[in-house]
């Protein structure tokens, strides 16, 4: 094992966070007790998936966040973070991964945001041109300062966001994600550039679950799980299966009974689909694959490796460039979510603050969402207020939604109520086929068990179920086959998950394995 | 019973906003008046009651006056509560009031038709013309993403000034001194509900029967809950299978077939010709209703009655004290700023009570948790 703890005082740490605990006002502990030491001068990694603490860990270096407990130490002393712009102070720079640029501004106006060169009253653009450039040429960046930050490409907005943050003084870069939006080679040409950086004496703090470029990059690397710190370990000394076996594990398990799948006929079946993003990244790679009544396929993987915009073109949020997608036999590309929840087709969405609720409306405007235009809800043009009264309640009994009444507005219930809110909703239309997009994501375990067992038993009395989730326990626990995407493609498929062991997931989910083409395509349709 | 409690908590916490409100208003009038006494009578007692020398007597009139002038804004405020409910800022309201009393004077003078029948033609064409004027920003808006409030606000002046060419080169009537257009026929008026000068119409009776309509519509019927869905989170009601577009172009159409009507109804009511030169107001003043009104069709006339309370207030102090009328715009404004202040603290409030109520719900888990064990 690589253990690289700094316990000798010699070495000089630029960033040194201890027994950070960080517990959101929603309840939900985002760090518990971590230690995050970063050595001067070095290319840290911190490491873990989604979910994982990350953010919430960085966001209290840059001040967005504080924490509950523990101290921050930067070069030696002990700092409070209140804003941003005290970490700036201190010489801390944070590059996110999505972009924080000015489309419709200049390169060089962009740069100097918030501190611009003046000339008397007017802002000086000509010495906004000058520093960009300077200090462009100084770290051997290529940047064109005048050109509008719309008309260049993704590569460059990054580097400019570097930059950006080395004018205002930072010795200490963040960067979060930073490849996720890169071509290979903007990728090759940005860590040329970090590792110049490096030896120019700065420290760099590099956030990624790619394993690949983590070895590639990195000196040392801190890895997390749920929350909690991990280890920190040299990257040299430290081979990748050990690597995801400490990034990716599971949890204690729920334990759920469930009988054998009686899998019927194919409900959901997914043809050729591939799709291309909007900065012209193959998100989804020829993905096929079929869901049958009666059964749960979960679909496990990294987030990001485009499960999200599979969900999004399997309910007509988004169109797939090519291929097919089905339900009872009836396509539903182009067709509107009113007609593709009319073929049967229920979703919890991942983010259920977007999309599954109107959050000042009542517990009834949510659950009346999907069905306020039925018959047995109107008379002529009116509502059946009682009726609707009725169904409601049964429906707060039915799923122990905790609340004063029907009329309780959503935002005031507890996150895992307002899930019970959605699922109520989703699972009461005798939808054909349901997809639960992580549907159990920071709810609390009463929760997280019922809504676990609700799904079972819809799968069981024939719905299909394609379950999309990134807490391994919970894919593997309750899917009767099982789905692993890797960079927009189904790397691995079983129809048995009872052998599967966390090590072997983790090497697919991080790209170190996949199946050969063949012994998939026999999974994939059984 | 929580609930009753909450209702009569807000309306004292709104008449606490009023009196705050005059309270502000009184400092400035004894700052501009050498005779506040009289002035703050005229402001606040005398549109209700009659003083002659040493006797005071409720001025029925003056009542009357009142209600007239909540006619059109009551109809503005509930087309502005629909078109905000959706979250739509359009401001078509004012241009819509407008087209809808032109073009129900164009019939009132120009197509003769019997008794019963004329009055309730010229009001329902104008109805559809106001609808037209807030449905062009609102296609605007779903067809090419212009902003509704944008376009809506210019579009007021357009329509004006179509009107103004119209009325100045067509249908003026010559023989007057100033521009206006030829009498409305005996049979298009509107008939008054009481005696005297007041110009309290029949239209009060509809713009309160509108009040009811406007109000099952928005919490009774499927259209009013997409309307209102659309417009507390416009995802989560396309992620439900509504249809976004159709929706929001619906809510801009009502919206300005309200306006439309109330410019309608005022013009016959109030008027014997067309006269308007300039937009007349009563767009503004209906989202000003539809603000303190908190988009609740239910409250408009309420809002509508403060409002015209304190103009015919302002009205009687600028006729029978010293306050300049400059200064009685700073008091007006005062006034309003006062209460709306009160409305938008409530957000604040709002923060707080859901707070508070995920706190007793966390109660009654934990509760429920423990007897399930």
């Amino acid at each position: 094992m690589g253990a690289a703890n700094d316990t000798a005082q010699n070495i000089e740490l630029a960033v040194d966070m201890r027994n950070i605990s960080k517990v959101y006002p929603n309840g939900i502990a985002a760090n518990q007790n971590v230690n995050f030491s970063v050595r001067k001068g070095e290319i840290h990694a911190l490491i873990g998936e989604n979910g994982a603490g990350k953010s919430t860990l960085v966001k209290m270096l840059f001040g967005m966040e504080q924490p509950t407990a523990g101290e921050i130490l930067l070069n030696g002393k002990e700092v409070q973070l209140a804003s941003p712009a005290q970490a700036i102070e201190h010489g801390i720079g944070m590059v996110h991964q999505h972009l924080m640029l000015v489309p419709s501004l200049t390169v060089a106006e962009n740069m100097v945001l918030g501190m611009p060169p003046k000339k008397g009253i007017a802002i000086d653009y000509q010495a906004a041109v000058r520093m960009t450039t300077e200090i462009a040429e100084r770290y051997n960046f290529k940047i064109d300062a005048e050109k509008r930050v719309m008309d260049i490409p993704v590569g460059m907005k990054q580097k400019i966001e570097i930059l950006k943050a080395l004018l205002r003084g930072a010795e200490i870069l963040i960067l979060d994600e930073p490849t996720a939006v890169l071509t290979s080679n903007e990728t090759v040409e940005l860590f040329q550039q970090l590792r110049n950086l490096r030896d120019d004496g700065f420290t760099i703090i590099f956030i990624s679950h790619r394993l690949n470029e983590i070895k590639e990059l990195t000196d040392r690397m801190t890895i997390m799980r749920g929350g909690r710190f991990m280890g920190v370990h040299n990257t040299a000394a430290i081979t990748e299966q050990e690597i995801s076996r400490l990034m990716v594990g599971r949890d204690v398990l729920l334990e759920l009974e469930k009988d054998e799948a009686d899998p019927r006929e194919v409900v959901l079946s997914v043809e050729n689909v591939s799709y291309t993003n909007e900065w012209n990244k193959l998100m989804l790679d020829n993905v096929s694959f079929d869901v049958r009544a009666g059964e749960i396929v979960g679909i496990a993987g990294v987030e990001g490796n485009g499960q999200k915009e599979l969900v999004d073109i399997l309910f007509g949020l988004r169109n797939a460039h090519t291929g097919e997608v089905k339900v009872n036999n009836a396509s539903i590309l182009g067709k509107s979510q009113r007609v593709i929840r009319e073929m049967g087709v229920s979703l919890i969405p991942e983010d259920r603050m977007l999309y599954g609720i109107a959050a000042s409306g009542s517990i009834t405007d949510n659950i009346l969402a999907d069905r306020y235009a039925n018959k047995e809800y109107n008379v002529g043009p009116f509502f059946r207020a009682k009726k609707i009264q009725k169904d409601t309640e049964q429906l707060i009994k039915e799923y122990r939604i905790v609340a004063k009444n029907q009329s309780q507005q959503v935002d005031m219930l507890s996150g895992g109520n307002i899930q019970k809110v959605v699922v109520a909703r989703e699972f009461s239309s005798r939808p054909h086929l349901i997809i639960a997009d992580q549907p159990t994501r920071g709810i609390d375990v009463g929760a997280t068990e019922f809504i676990r067992k609700r799904l079972l038993d819809l799968s069981r009395e024939g719905a299909a179920v394609l379950l999309v989730s990134a807490d391994l326990s919970e894919v593997m626990e309750m899917s009767d086959r099982l789905l692993i995407f890797y960079g927009g493609e189904i790397v691995a498929s079983f129809d048995d998950t009872s052998t599967l062991t966390d090590e072997v997931m983790g090497e697919y989910m991080l790209g170190l394995r996949r199946q050969e083409k063949k012994e998939l395509e026999e999974l994939a349709y059984v | 019973m929580y609930k009753r409690r909450m209702v009569v908590f807000n309306i004292l916490r709104g008449l606490a906003a009023i009196i705050l409100a005059l309270a502000v208003a009184a400092i400035f009038i004894f700052l501009a008046s050498d005779e506040p006494f009289e002035a703050l009578k005229q402001l606040l007692i005398a549109p209700l009651v009659n003083f002659r020398g040493e006797s005071a007597a409720f001025n029925v009139q003056s009542l009357y006056q009142i209600l007239a002038l909540m006619i059109p804004t009551m109809f503005t405020g509930l087309g502005v509560c629909v078109m905000f409910s959706a979250d739509m800022f359009n401001l078509g309201g004012e241009g819509a009031v407008m087209a809808g009393g032109f073009v129900a004077s164009l019939i009132a003078i120009y197509v003769p038709m019997p008794a019963g029948v004329h009055p309730v033609v010229a009001v329902l064409v104008g109805t559809l013309v106001g609808g037209l004027v807030t449905l062009i920003p609102a296609l605007l808006r779903v067809k090419v993403g212009a902003s509704e409030m944008v376009s809506s606000l210019m579009f007021n002046y357009v329509v004006m000034y179509i009107i103004m060419h119209y009325l100045n080169n067509v249908f003026a009537d010559r023989s007057k001194g100033s521009t206006q257009s030829f009498p409305f026929i005996e049979t298009a008026k509107i008939p008054q509900l009481v005696t005297g000068g007041s110009r309290l119409t029949y239209g009060f009776l509809i713009a309160l029967v509108f009040v009811v309509i406007t109000a099952i519509f928005m919490y009774r019927t499927r259209w009013g809950y997409q309307v209102r869905m659309i417009g507390v989170n416009p995802n989560f009601a396309k992620y439900s299978g509504m249809n976004v577009a159709s929706t929001l172009i619906l809510a801009q159409f009502i919206g300005g077939l309200l306006s439309g009507m109330g410019g309608a109804i005022e013009v016959l009511g109030r008027y014997n010709t067309f006269l308007w030169k300039e937009l007349p107001g009563y767009g503004w003043t209906g989202i000003t209703i539809a603000i303190l009104a908190r988009n609740n069709p239910a409250f408009v006339p309420f809002a509508a009655f403060f409002l015209a309370y304190l103009d015919r207030g302002c009205q009687l102090m600028s006729t029978h004290s010293d306050v300049p009328s400059e200064m009685i715009a700073i008091i007006q404004a005062a006034i309003f700023l006062f209460f709306a202040a009160e409305q938008f603290l409530s957000g604040a409030r709002q923060k707080l009570v859901v707070k508070n109520a995920q706190d007793e719900l966390a109660a009654m888990e934990a509760k429920t948790v423990q007897e399930g064990k």
